[in-house]
């Protein structure tokens, strides 16, 4: 068929017009599909890291836990058989944490930490160890061995092999001051836990606060998503002897903001969409005045008027066409990429807070579906955006038209 | 048998005092076979005579009849459709499309009137009809004026029309490849009995009508029909 052929070839008429309108799309559908892939991942990240840090997926505590980064010991967990029975049968794992707020002195420095007693065995069950990087053995409890975070050892400046002082209010309110020494530092990956926590084994920290009894449990499920199910009967049981908390809890406000974020992205998107559809309007419209005289000439040869406007939105339309699927291509490739070699987000993420649960190292997720999406809509904007022009061109009086210069 | 009559047709264009009336209550009748030359000062009503010929345009009163259909009666799609299938056009400044090669420019006409397949072949073997043997895959900016003009006629032939109109076929061409351009015309009447109605200011081409038709201030002031030798009447 010859007319395809005629509309392919006109847009290499003017490949500088036809390649600056492409760009413009290639931009609005990269800058969605990667932003949709960005945001996702943020959004994964935020949830993973609630789970793997400190949450899991469902969380119990005393009531009235207070939320950020204070940590109570005046009251403990109390878990009776049946619980503990129902916990046994219904995760995957569970497992005790100690955590309270204890002064850590080196010399003359010294910090507010979060400290993080942990059961050595069961804890890597129930919150993942994958992101670790671990500069030496794991802690000994009758050696006074502690784990610091990277974020507590450069505040104090000690490595391995130091010493530092813990001082503590123990669960009955009296003053209990340890010195231990540095078994190794600890980045766990996660923002919440590296800025300023100190990890222990749970022995240590029940000396130290001088209780049996752990301030936190946490869960593993067989699914993320069962975490609603469980903690409702877990909290059934518990009624008001402790607080349930799921991940979805955990993030709910974060999750506002990642929506507020997703949808000023697609506002973005679709206002660079809208204008690549007027500079593709306009090249459409240009093209269509410079052919006034070919255009009389195909409808003297018998060119409906239907007949114009499909040649001029087919050349839209391959402009389109072209432009999305390159959009998609930079887009998509990029959002692939980093869903392999996560963007390191390790400098900017300090300024962001102390207690937030978020892993410095952002996945984006690439996701089929959005690239698809983003080809169709802008084969559809490049549609729409050339219907106008090409009716122009299709209204043109055939008398006049084969008479213009 | 008339292949396109005119009925008292009226063409103006703008209103009130700006209302000019470039065709005033021409009627006229066109036989199969002829070979007419409409001619005239600049500006005396030939292009949009021709154009409404060939329904390109519509008069503003009176009727067209084209092959037996009055084109008031039509629509512009039934407009477009008849054009294909019925009128060949060339055009003073050739008008081929200038991304589509010589062979192209004649199978698009086909493609227009319809036909989907097998359109190289009746394309090539018109261009050589007209001399273009060898010219298929240029470019109209690789050929000559001459060379443009008999891929228009080219164009104009393939679909097998009633009628071809031609405006001012020769006004861009030199003496030589106007002639040319001519005798290719001539040829196709003579041979294939093709209708053809054009228009001309230059007399050496005026003379080769068979059937002259003057226009002044857009009404026929003469129309007369000459022997099939053509020579001066
Ligand atoms: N679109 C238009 N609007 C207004 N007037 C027009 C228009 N087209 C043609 N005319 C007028 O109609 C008259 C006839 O024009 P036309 O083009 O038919 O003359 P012509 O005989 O073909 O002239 P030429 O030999 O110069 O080609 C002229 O007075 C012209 O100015
Ligand atoms: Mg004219």
């Amino acid at each position: 068929m010859i007319i395809p052929r005629l509309a392919r070839r006109n847009l290499f008429r003017c490949p500088r017009r036809v390649i600056l309108s492409m760009v413009a799309i290639v931009v609005g559908i990269g800058v969605f599909i990667l932003g949709e892939g960005l945001v996702s991942g943020v959004t994964e990240n935020l949830k993973v890291s609630s789970i793997e840090s400190m949450n899991s997926h469902v969380l119990i505590r005393p009531p009235d836990y207070p939320e950020g980064i204070q940590h109570p010991v005046d009251e403990l967990l109390e878990i009776d058989e049946e619980v503990r029975r129902v916990l046994d049968e219904e995760t995957v794992a569970w497992t005790e944490r100690i955590i309270f707020s204890p002064t850590a002195a080196a010399g003359p420095d010294h910090v507010r930490a979060r400290a993080i007693g942990y059961d050595p065995v069961r804890d890597p069950e129930v919150f993942s160890r994958a992101l670790w990087q671990v500069t030496a053995e794991k802690p000994d409890a009758e050696q006074n061995e502690v784990l610091l975070t990277t974020g507590v050892a450069d505040l104090l400046n000690l490595s391995v092999g130091d010493t530092l002082i813990l001082r503590v209010r123990t669960h009955l309110g009296a003053m209990n001051a340890l010195r231990v020494s540095v078994s190794g530092i600890v980045e766990t990956g996660f923002h919440n836990i590296d800025s300023m926590g100190i990890l222990m084994s749970l022995s240590l920290a029940q000396r130290l606060i001088d209780a049996d009894n752990p301030t936190h449990i946490g869960t593993r499920l067989e699914s993320r998503d069962d975490s609603e199910p469980f903690a409702a009967r877990i909290s059934e049981l518990l009624g008001d002897r402790a607080e349930v908390q799921t991940w979805q809890e955990d993030v709910q406000d974060l999750m506002g903001i990642q929506n507020i974020r997703r949808r000023a992205l697609q506002i973005i998107s679709a206002i660079l969409l809208a204008l690549a559809g007027v500079g593709m309007a306009n090249t459409i419209l240009m093209s269509a005045y410079e052919r006034v005289r070919e255009v009389g000439t195909l409808r003297s040869m018998g060119m409906t008027k239907q007949g114009v406007t499909g040649l001029f939105v087919f050349e839209g339309l391959i402009i389109g066409i072209v432009g999305s699927i390159l959009g998609a291509l930079w887009g998509g490739g990029l959002a692939a990429h980093w869903a392999v070699n996560p963007i390191d987000f390790g400098d900017l993420i300090d300024v962001w807070g102390e207690d937030l649960a978020f892993s410095a190292l952002v996945y984006t997720r690439f996701s089929m579906g959005t690239v698809l999406f983003g080809v169709g809509f802008g084969i559809v904007v490049s549609m729409l955006a050339s219907i106008f022009p090409a009716r122009v061109a299709a209204s043109m009086p055939p008398a006049e038209a084969v008479r213009a210069e | 048998m008339a292949v396109c009559e005119l009925k008292h047709v009226t063409k103006s264009y703008g209103t009130g005092p700006a209302r000019v009336d470039a065709v005033k209550d021409i009627s006229l009748s066109i036989d199969s076979g002829e070979f007419t030359v409409f001619k005239g000062p600049s500006g005396s009503g030939k292009t949009t005579l021709l154009n409404m010929v060939g329904c390109l345009d519509t008069p503003t009163e009176g009727d067209v009849i084209v092959k037996d259909r009055s084109v008031k009666d039509l629509s512009s799609r039934a407009l477009s459709r008849l054009r294909a299938s019925t009128i060949g056009f060339v055009f003073q400044s050739f008008n081929l499309m200038p991304v589509l090669t010589a062979l192209e420019n004649v199978e698009l006409a086909l493609q227009l009137a319809g036909l989907k397949e097998d359109t190289r072949e009746p394309a090539a073997k018109l261009l050589s009809e007209v001399g273009l043997e060898g010219f298929e895959r240029r470019r109209p900016n690789q050929l000559s004026g001459g060379q443009q003009q008999r891929v228009a006629i080219a164009r104009a032939l393939v679909k097998h029309p009633a009628l071809i109109i031609a405006d001012e076929p020769t006004a861009n061409l030199d003496t030589t490849n106007g002639a040319q351009v001519l005798d290719i015309m001539q040829a196709l009447n003579e041979t294939h009995g093709i209708t053809f109605l054009f228009s001309s200011h230059d007399p050496r081409m005026i003379e080769r009508g068979r059937r002259i038709v003057s226009l002044t201030d857009g009404v026929v002031s003469s129309d007369e029909r000459r022997d099939s030798s053509g020579g001066a009447g």
